[in-house]
This record gives structure tokens, sequence and C-alpha cells, in this order.
């Protein structure tokens, strides 16, 4: 989770930012238009109230003329169904507009962030892209819909009454205009506090959330630990510290709050006072006073939003900068401007010419690796772990980019392929299986419509998978809960090996890792997957368990980034070489035992 | 109301505070009330020029001191109320957590993490609001009860019409909050599969990529954010019109004021000022009627959130030292017998037996292998050791006492438990190795660190054995993340030993390495060992291989050997079906 997002504050207003903000509104720009208009419509019929108040009073009341307070009645009750009517109609299209931005932001966000290679992935936790992907795009929806319109209805609203006032009587209006330093500063100094007060209270709840969601999963190494009373003792501070933080927010609550009061009141006795005395000089009339108390109120409403709005400027810009900062980072791998096409069928022939490979480029994994694997033939590859053997099935998909050196498939650069082209030709099943959320079927097909039903069926009986999945209940519909978590995990490499059955691509690359925690019974069904998914295609198998290696018609064994033996398996005992000494090593550890002759 | 009552302890302890906090806020609200009062004569007095500039000032200064007043008892009756809620909020949510501190695995099933850690944060804040917020609503009661009260005073008509009118804003409030809740649950479970989608996508991009997904998983993610945008425009059709509808409502009463009031006053059957003192009330009544709708939310979300709380806080653990004596204070030197040890799961008819007749004895010392099938039972039987669960039937007893009579600490302290999913918590890995131990000496842990084969490992990571693991830190590798929870048990020094599995993601040649060193480390301690492999638990004392919950077979290797049974079956599929063709 996000957790530990730490909150990196700066300008509350940066150009360049912002006009790539407002890139994300062109679109909607009529719509943007007429709720500025509404707006604008709002905030003008808002100034008539006080207005119709003054002239009742200074007129038919005054006038004792008791009919002449209908008109001013219906009037009254109608601006307060216009005001109604536009304020509710703005809400409404802002609202429906911004949802609109934040689908055409996420998607960006989303379609740039599938495209990048995985070495992104690698450097990115999952944690924090989705972070990218909703609270920052909900931060930047706040920015247009609260720092552009409401806003600009802020700053309207507050010129409109100000503007009235001055029309109306200069001399009330200058009257009223003593409070607002009064209003301004008091917000001022009360929103300073608040930001650093809140601050500390986000960090600290977040360190409480942090510590009981690990607590909460732990919770049985805790107990079988006997560690109970130092998680109690850190529990508590932690708490008490929040604690400290709310009560200091809960203060300078009790404070600003009847400070409003206090203002509001301060405001009435002023205008009552001196203005006052102005209807007694009969410089305006008392009408007009009660009025000006009206107005004067409505006017502090935008001063202490405007404070408001800083803060979530602020944070705003804070989340553009994240997200354009992955907006702006380069795909690592992309197509070529002009792609060549593969000639079809395609064979399956894999090449790989002198290539280097480091995931780190200064630690090069593959130190100029070459073979050829003509179409058809099912090759093995054995070495110690970090010899290199996983890289080669990611470079073959070019998952990664290789620094040096070529990889053909057919005779030609993958580079200078679609990577769509590529792996739908070239098919990988990953050593560690993933499964999504979604029916058995979405997990074989996964959302491709290509793909039907019997043809998910056939893959899962050939690759052995339909035997579990037919005591499922709701066979093909059974759902898969997120990360498979209802399935084990050899349960899971039969559905990937399934998957990769269904997608049948003319060249497989299968990743098989030592399962240690798959029992015998599954773990022969798996080999008899392997040995059907290898039959009469390229094949690239990276052997982590020696029974898979006698399916295979040819052996590479990488040694340390190079590759030391190629032949088949009796070649290569005869060789007598690193083969059969890592042959011997491995069986003896496996088994315990004599290798049978 | 019954389900408040789990939480009546917390607030009963801070009664003085709220009693005050509450006389406070009254004083605050009986002078609120006043100073319209001031304004009415104030009016009055300009409109009919009977007033002269001291008396103004002298008005004027009447308010601000009545508002001096209100400032200080609003000051304090928030500090007092409000304050106390967030105190019963933190003893709450310290009393939550040391509950789940003790809760057992069976609690533990029942609940997921994300369901706890909405009750001890969602829960426990709408407590609070209920006990901060809600309680000083008995202030907006008392305003509405002064300005009603003086409002009749002043003149009878117009008051009937205001506080015929005014529960309509209550009403509104209740109605449409409770419809907006009942969406935006919707909108917050569609923005729940926002973040899966995330989520699953990234996670698993090398599939999707290995098998060109990218512009089908992009229609689906489009697709479930457009049903989220749907539901959150439901949401907003309410929430927009919640606010502009009450001051719509707020807005007709007060032209009805204008109207009957202003008529009144024409006719010369009420003042000017009074007019102004009506105006002042509504305005003053607009919260306070909305608040008291709002109190009802606060009531009915405070109720279902202490019935959660409350079957955690009196959630009583199954698994707890004997009631009779409170635990047997015992030094386990590890010898373990099973006696007829069952357990089921369900009840009734759905009842079904996971463990049966399970007896077997480990004197100190001994190891015991434990193999058989996925799903056999195999780690549900460790767990009875370290009393995780306890059996159904039987008993199980270490050095002659029963498990259940030995004190829990005891019993655990003696036990050094590696479980088949290895939990790290994000600390450097020095703390979690001496997770058990806090007071290990270097020496020891590099000991435990050489044993499980981490030592060249811990060099590697950039800060050695001080790196911070997990998501702030570096991610370890499966067999790194076991290897360091074997070390964690390994220092313990425990008297018995279990390893549930715990080798599952270490590579083979490593894994022999680390099952060397635990050979000698053995020595003389009682082991349980779970293995998917026999080749790994060959040379134990005892076997036991379990079917389908029950002991099929029990003996040394060559025993079982010898019998030509199940055992012999399995240890010739695991040799011929990994062997490879060498012809």
């Amino acid at each position: 989770m996000t957790f530990y997002d730490d909150e990196i504050l700066g300008k509350a207003y940066d150009g360049r930012l912002v006009r790539r903000l407002m890139g994300f509104v062109v679109p909607y720009k009529w719509s943007l238009t007429a709720a500025i208009v509404l707006m604008i419509g709002s905030a003008s019929v808002e100034l008539i109230p006080p207005y119709l108040i003054r002239t009742a009073i200074d007129g038919p009341i005054a006038n004792r003329d008791v009919a002449g307070i209908w008109p001013i009645f219906f009037l009254y009750a109608g601006t307060l169904v216009f005001s109604f009517l536009f304020r509710y109609v703005q809400t409404y299209m802002m609202q429906s507009m911004s949802q609109r931005i934040i689908i055409d932001i996420r998607m960006t966000i989303f379609r740039h962030i599938q495209s990048m290679s995985l070495s992104f992935f690698d450097h990115n936790p999952v944690g924090r892209l989705l972070t990218r992907i909703t609270n920052d795009v909900d931060a930047l929806n706040d920015f247009i819909t609260q720092g552009t319109v409401a806003l600009l209805g802020d700053l309207v609203r507050l010129l409109f009454i100000v503007v009235t006032m001055l029309v109306l009587s200069w001399r009330l209006a200058l009257v009223s205009f003593c409070i607002f330093p009064v209003v301004i500063l008091s917000t001022i100094i009360f929103q300073r506090i608040m930001r650093t007060t809140y601050r500390v209270m986000r960090q600290r709840l977040a360190r409480i959330n942090a510590y009981l969601n690990e607590q909460i999963t732990g919770v049985l190494v805790t107990q079988l630990f006997r560690r109970e009373e130092s998680s109690r003792t850190f529990f508590s501070t932690i708490s008490k510290e929040y604690l400290q933080s709310q009560f200091r927010s809960n203060n300078t609550f009790a404070v600003f709050f009847p400070t409003i009061y206090v203002t509001s009141v301060l405001a009435s006795a002023v205008l009552l006072t001196l203005g006052g005395n102005l209807v007694l000089g009969d410089y305006v009339t008392i009408g007009l006073l009660v009025a000006f108390i009206q107005y004067t109120d409505q006017a502090f409403q935008p001063i202490r939003q405007l404070a408001d709005r800083y803060n979530t400027l602020q944070s705003a810009m804070a989340s553009s900068e994240r997200v354009f900062r992955v907006l702006d980072t380069p795909a690592e791998i992309v197509d070529p401007v002009a792609p060549l096409e593969l000639a079809t069928p395609v064979r399956g022939e894999i090449t790989f010419d002198n290539v280097v490979f480091g995931y780190n480029p200064e630690e090069p994994v593959l130190k100029g690796v070459s073979f050829t694997i003509p179409a058809g033939q099912a090759v093995a590859v054995v070495g110690a772990t970090g010899a290199g053997k996983t890289s080669l099935v990611s470079l073959m998909a070019r998952f990664y980019e290789i620094q040096q050196g070529a990889i053909l498939l057919d005779g030609i650069d993958i580079r200078s392929l679609r990577q769509h082209d590529l792996r739908s030709h070239v098919g990988a099943v990953p050593q560690d299986p993933t499964c999504f959320s979604g029916t058995i079927r979405d997990n074989i097909r996964l959302h491709n419509t290509l793909i039907s039903d019997a043809q998910v069926q056939a893959a899962a009986e050939i690759s052995g998978a339909a035997t579990f999945i037919d005591k499922l209940p709701g066979t093909y519909d059974y759902e898969v809960r997120e990360r498979g978590s209802n399935l084990s995990v050899g349960q899971r490499q039969l559905l990937a090996f399934a998957r990769a059955m269904a997608f049948n691509p003319e060249v497989m690359l299968i990743l098989d890792e030592a399962t240690s925690s798959v029992d015998t019974e599954t773990e022969q069904i798996m080999q008899v997957a392997v040995q059907r998914l290898l039959k009469g295609r390229t094949s690239l198998v990276i052997a982590h368990r020696l029974s898979t290696i006698r399916y295979v018609d040819r052996i590479l064994v990488l040694h340390r980034g190079k590759l030391v033996e190629d032949g088949t398996h009796d070649e290569l005992l005869a060789l007598n070489g690193y083969y059969a000494r890592l042959y011997r090593l491995q069986y003896a550890e496996q088994f315990g035992g004599q290798i049978p002759e | 109301m019954n389900q408040l009552r789990a939480l009546w302890p917390y607030v009963v302890r801070y009664r003085w505070r709220y009693i005050v906090g509450i006389l406070c806020n009254a004083i605050q609200i009986g002078f609120t009330v006043m100073v319209p009062q001031v304004v009415r004569v104030v009016v009055n007095e300009i409109s009919t020029k009977g007033i002269i500039w001291d008396d103004l000032v002298a008005a004027a200064l009447k308010m601000l001191g009545m508002a001096a007043v209100v400032f200080l008892f609003g000051f304090l009756s928030r500090v007092l109320i409000l304050g106390t809620a967030h105190q019963v909020e933190g003893d709450v949510r310290e009393a939550m957590f040391h509950r789940l501190l003790i809760l057992d695995q069976k609690f533990y099933g029942e609940h997921h993490t994300g369901d706890l850690m909405t009750r001890v944060t969602n829960d426990i804040s709408a407590i609070r609001q209920f006990f901060g917020p809600g309680v000083q609503q008995i202030g907006a009661v008392l305003m509405i009860v002064s300005a009603s009260a003086l409002m009749v005073a002043t003149n009878l008509t117009l008051a009937l019409i205001v506080l015929a009118l005014l529960p309509v804003v209550t009403i509104l409030f209740i109605v449409v909050g409770a419809r907006m809740r009942l969406i935006f649950r919707k909108v917050q479970d569609l923005f729940g599969e926002v973040s899966t989608r995330v989520q699953e996508d990234f996670s698993g991009i090398r599939t999707i990529k290995a098998y060109t997904q990218e512009v089908q998983e992009t229609e689906e993610f489009l697709r479930v954010n457009e049903r989220y945008r749907a539901q959150n425009v439901r949401y907003v059709l309410l929430s927009g019109l919640l606010w502009p509808i009450i001051s719509l409502v707020m807005g007709i009463i007060g032209s009805l004021v204008l109207l009957i009031g202003g008529q009144q006053v024409a006719d010369g059957k009420m003042t000017i000022g009074d007019l102004v003192l009506f105006n002042s009330y509504l305005a003053a009544l607009g919260w306070p009627v909305v608040a008291l709708g709002w109190t009802v939310d606060l009531y009915q979300q405070a109720v279902s959130a202490a019935g959660r709380l409350g079957e955690v806080l009196q959630r009583v653990p199954s698994i707890r030292n004997n009631d009779d004596n409170g635990g047997i204070e015992h030094t386990v030197t590890g010898a373990i017998k099973f006696h007829n040890v069952g357990v089921s799961v369900g009840d009734g008819a759905d009842a079904r037996w996971i463990l049966r007749h399970i007896s077997f004895e480990v004197a100190e010392g001994q190891t015991v292998a434990i193999v058989g099938a996925t799903g056999g039972g195999k780690t549900t039987l460790v767990n009875l050791l370290a009393r995780v669960q306890d059996p159904s039937e039987g008993t199980i007893s270490v050095d002659g006492h029963d498990i259940r009579d030995i004190a829990l600490s005891s019993l655990r302290e003696g036990i050094g438990y590696v479980p088949q999913d290895t939990f790290l918590f994000s600390v450097p890995v020095r703390e979690n190795v001496a997770f058990g131990r806090p007071d290990a000496s270097d020496e020891e842990i590099e000991r435990a660190l050489h044993i499980s084969r981490l030592s060249n490992d811990v060099v590697q990571l950039p800060s050695g054995i001080d790196t911070l693991v997990g998501e702030r830190g570096v991610t370890l590798s499966g067999g790194q993340k076991q290897r360091t929870a074997i070390a964690r048990a390994v220092l313990r020094d425990p008297a018995i030993l279990v390893l549930d599995d715990a080798l599952s993601s270490v590579d083979t040649h490593t894994a022999s390495q680390i099952l060397e060193g635990l050979r000698q480390f053995r020595h003389g301690r009682t082991a349980i060992l779970i293995a998917q492999r026999i080749a790994t638990v060959r040379d134990a004392d005892l076997i036991v291989l379990l079917r389908d919950g029950e002991i099929a077979e029990q003996g040394s290797h060559a025993s079982l050997l010898a019998q030509g049974g199940l055992y012999t079956a399995m240890y010739q599929r695991e040799t011929l079906a990994d062997a490879v063709d060498n012809a």
C-alpha cells in the first residue's frame, strides 16, 4: 500500500506543469466554459437576496405598504430557485467532466507504464505505480476542479460582492473592509499551523497503519517467538504519538472555530456602530445596513476558501510532478519505425549471435553467447544458479534489451520486428506462475477472445490441468482469487502450462523451476505436460530438474555467462566435463545414492 | 445501543470531562443566542433614531463581551469533548491491538487482514466521531430549543412557521444522506476493482507481455474505469444536490419570514429589530438542524462499528493457558508424545477429520520426519505441537506434561518454528534474525547465519546485516527469506526445532549444505522435519508417513523399506520418476 509515500511539498503553482495539465482539459473546453458561465451566473444571483431585503425594509415596510411585500417575496423565492439550479447544474457538469478527465489521465499513465520494459518494473514496486495511478490522479483532478473553476469562482464571488458594496454605499463598504484584514490574517495563520499539523498527523497515522498491517499478517510469528509484549509497547508508543498530533490539531480547531464566530460578531458590531452612525446621520438607510451585514458575511466564505485552495494546489503540483516523471520516462524498448515482417508460416529457428547482456550493463550476466537452434528442436539449458539461464528466455522474448550482439528469429533480428509480432510467435512460460482474479477459463485464455471455450478445454486436457479443473466446483467457471491464492502452487503451474498450450506459439520458452513444494503425483503430471509442450516445436527449456532433460534433443551448458558445452546428454557425459560433474553432483544431492547405470 | 455497550467502559472513565464539556457547551450556547437580542434593540433604536453614538459603542462592546465568553467556553467545550473523544479512540485502538495479539489462528482464519485493518482504522474513527462531534451536538439541541423559545417569545405566528418548516431540512439530510452512503459504498467497491486491476496487471506484466495481451488489458481497464465513472456520476447527482437543496429550503423559510414578518412590521405588529432577530436565529439554526440529521447518521455508523469492534474486543482466545492453574512453568527438554490425536473441521454433518488416530513418540534429541502427499495434514500436525491450534481429540504431551497444562509462554519458548510460508518483518536483517532473542550477541547471530547459509548473502546486501527488509528496503528472494527464517529459529536455541518444508525455495545444493549444518546443530535436540522428498529426511530416527490424515506407516527408513508398503512405493516412484535415462 501507500503507507510510506513521502509527501514532497513544493510550489503551489508551476507554470510548466499547469500547462501540461491543461492539455488534459482541452478536449472538454466547452463543458468547462459552460461550467464557468454557470458559476458566474450563480455568483451574480447570490448578490440579489440581501438587496431585496434592503428594498423590502426601506420600501414597503417603511411605507407601511403590506401588499407591496408580495412582489419582493416572489422575486426573492425565484432568485433562490435560480441560485439552486445554477449551483446544482454547475457542480454536476464540473464533476462529470472531471470524472472523464480522470479516466483520460489514468489511461494515459496505464498505457505508458504497460509499455515499459521489464527493467522498469524491476525498479518500481507495484505499490508505487498504484499510487501514481490512483491517489496522484485524484490529486490532479482536485487541481482541475478546485484549482481552476472553484478558484476562479471564489475570486469572482469576492470581486462581485466588493463591487456591489462599493456601488451601493462606498461609506458602508469601507466600514466592512475594515474587518477583511482580520479574517484574512486569522485564516492564513490557521492554515499555516494546520498544514504542518496535518502532515505530522498523516505520517503518524501511516506509521500506525503500516505497523498494524504487518503485525496482523505476521501475528503467528510474534506469538510463536513470544514477542507480544514488545509489540504492545511499540504500538502503544506510536499510537500515543498519533494521539498527541490529534490533540494538537483539535486544539487548533478549538481556537479557530470560535474565532470565526468572533470575527462575524465583530463585523456586526463594527457595522452597527459606524454604520448605525451613518444611518443616524442619514447617509444610508437602515435597510442598506441590514443588507451590508449579510454581504459582509457572504464575503468571508470565499476568503477562507482561497486559503484552503492553496493546500490543494500544492499537493496537486507535487502529484503532477510525480506523474509526469513517470510519463517522461521513455520506454527502453520501442518498436522500429519500419518493422520487418516474419515470413509465414514462422519456422522457429533461433540464433544467438555473440550476445552480451547484464541487468546492470557493468555486470554482464551473458558474456558473448552464440548458438543456433534449428526449427523444431527442443533444447535444455543447464548451469548453476546465476549462470545466466533465466536471462536467455527474457532476451528471446525481448523483455530486456541486449547490450551487444544479435538475436535472430528465422534469420531476422528481433529488434527489427514489432514486439507484438515477436511475442505472438514466441511464448514464454514464466517461472513464477501468475494468476489473475477471474475464472479458470479467463486465466487460460486471458482476455484473448480468439481462443474458444473448446480450445481452452483442449489446452487444459493436453497440459494435464484438466485433472484438477474438473474437480473444482464450477470447473472452468471456478473463480480464481487474487494472486491465485485459492490454488496450490502445482495447480498454478499447470494452469500456466495450459495457457501456453492455448496460445500455441511456434517457439516455446519454458522456465522450469525446481518446485519441491509440489508432491510427486502433481510433478509427474507436470513432466508429461512439459513433454507435450516441447513436442514438435522449437523450444528452450531452462531445466532445474534433471528429469526434464530426458525429453530434449540437445543440451547447452552455461557457466558464468559463457556457453561451455553443447551436445546430447550422452555426448556430454562422455565428454566428462562440466556437465558430467554437475549431473553427478545434482544427482547425488537429489537422490543421495548411486547413479543407476 | 446494545452494541455500543461493548465500548462503554472506554467512555465512562472520562465521564467528568464529558460533563464539564457539556456544561461549557451550554454556557456557550446561552451567550450565542443572546447576541441577536442586543442587535435587535440596536436596530430598533437606529430605525427610530432614538440612540446616540455612545450607546452604539456600548452595545457593540456588550456584543464583543458576549462573543468573548462564547469564544472561551466554545474553546473549552471543544477541547474537553472532542479531545476526550480522541483519547477514547486511542484507548480503543490500543485495546484492539492487544486483543489481536492474543487471538488464535482460528480467528485469523475467519477474518482477512483488510477486514481487521478496517476495524482498527475506520470503525474506531466512527466511534470517535460519535463520542466527539456526536456528543457535541447536544449543543445543537440546546441551540434549537433556546432559539425556538426566544422566537416564540418574540412572535408566535412567525415562530410557528419557521419551526414547522425546519424539520424538512433534517429529514432531507437523513434521506439524501442515507442514499448517498449506499451509492458511495458501490463507488468504493468499484474503486477497489480499479486498484486490483492495476495491481494484478503490473504484478503479472511478464505474463501480459509474453502473451501480447496489452491491448486487451487496456480495454479491460478502460471498462472497469467506465463503470467506476458511471457510479461516481450517480453519486455526484446526489451529493451535488445535498447542500444546494438544503440552502434552497433554508432560503425559502427566510423568504417566508421576510414576507410575513415584513407584513407584520408594515402593519405595526412587530418591529424591524424583531425581523432582523428572526433572520439571525434562522441563520444560527441552519447548522443545528442539519447536525441533528448528521447525529442520527453518526449514531448508526457508531452502532455498527461498535458491533464489529466488540466482536474482536470480547473474543476470548481459544488457545490460552489452562484456566485452572494458569499454566505450569516448565523448561522444555524435548520428549514428545502424540496420543490418539485427531483434528476435525466443520460441525454436524459437515464435520470432516483432517487428522485422526495420530500416535507416535519422539524421545529427547531424536529427529522425526513427516512425509506424505500435499493436503495430507502434515502442517496441521506440527501446528498442534506449538498450540497454533488444539486437537479435537487425544492428547499431546511434551516431557510428560499435556501441552495444554504447560504455560503457553514456556511451551513456545522451547520450540523453534520455521513455518512453510516465511514471514519477515520490515526491519533490518539483524532484527529479523534476532526476533526471538533480541539480546543475542553478534557471535550468536553470526553462527545462526552460518548454519542457515545466509552469511554470504548478507555480505552482498547494501548495508550488510543492517539492511532493511521489505517494501522500503531490499526484497529478498524466496530462498533468502526461508534461510532468514531458519536463522531466526536456530538463534533461539530451542529444545525442539520444527521445519515445515522450510527449504522449498532453496536450491538443492544449498539445501543439502543447510541440512548438513542443521544435522550438527540438531545434535541433542528434538527435531521435526516436514519434507516433500524422502531423500532429504531418510536419516531421521522416525519417519511418519501421513495419508489422508492418518498415519499409514511409521518407522525408520530401513524398516519402512523392509515393509515394502506405501513408503517403499513412494520412495521408488521418487527415485525412478526423477531418474534420468542414462542409456
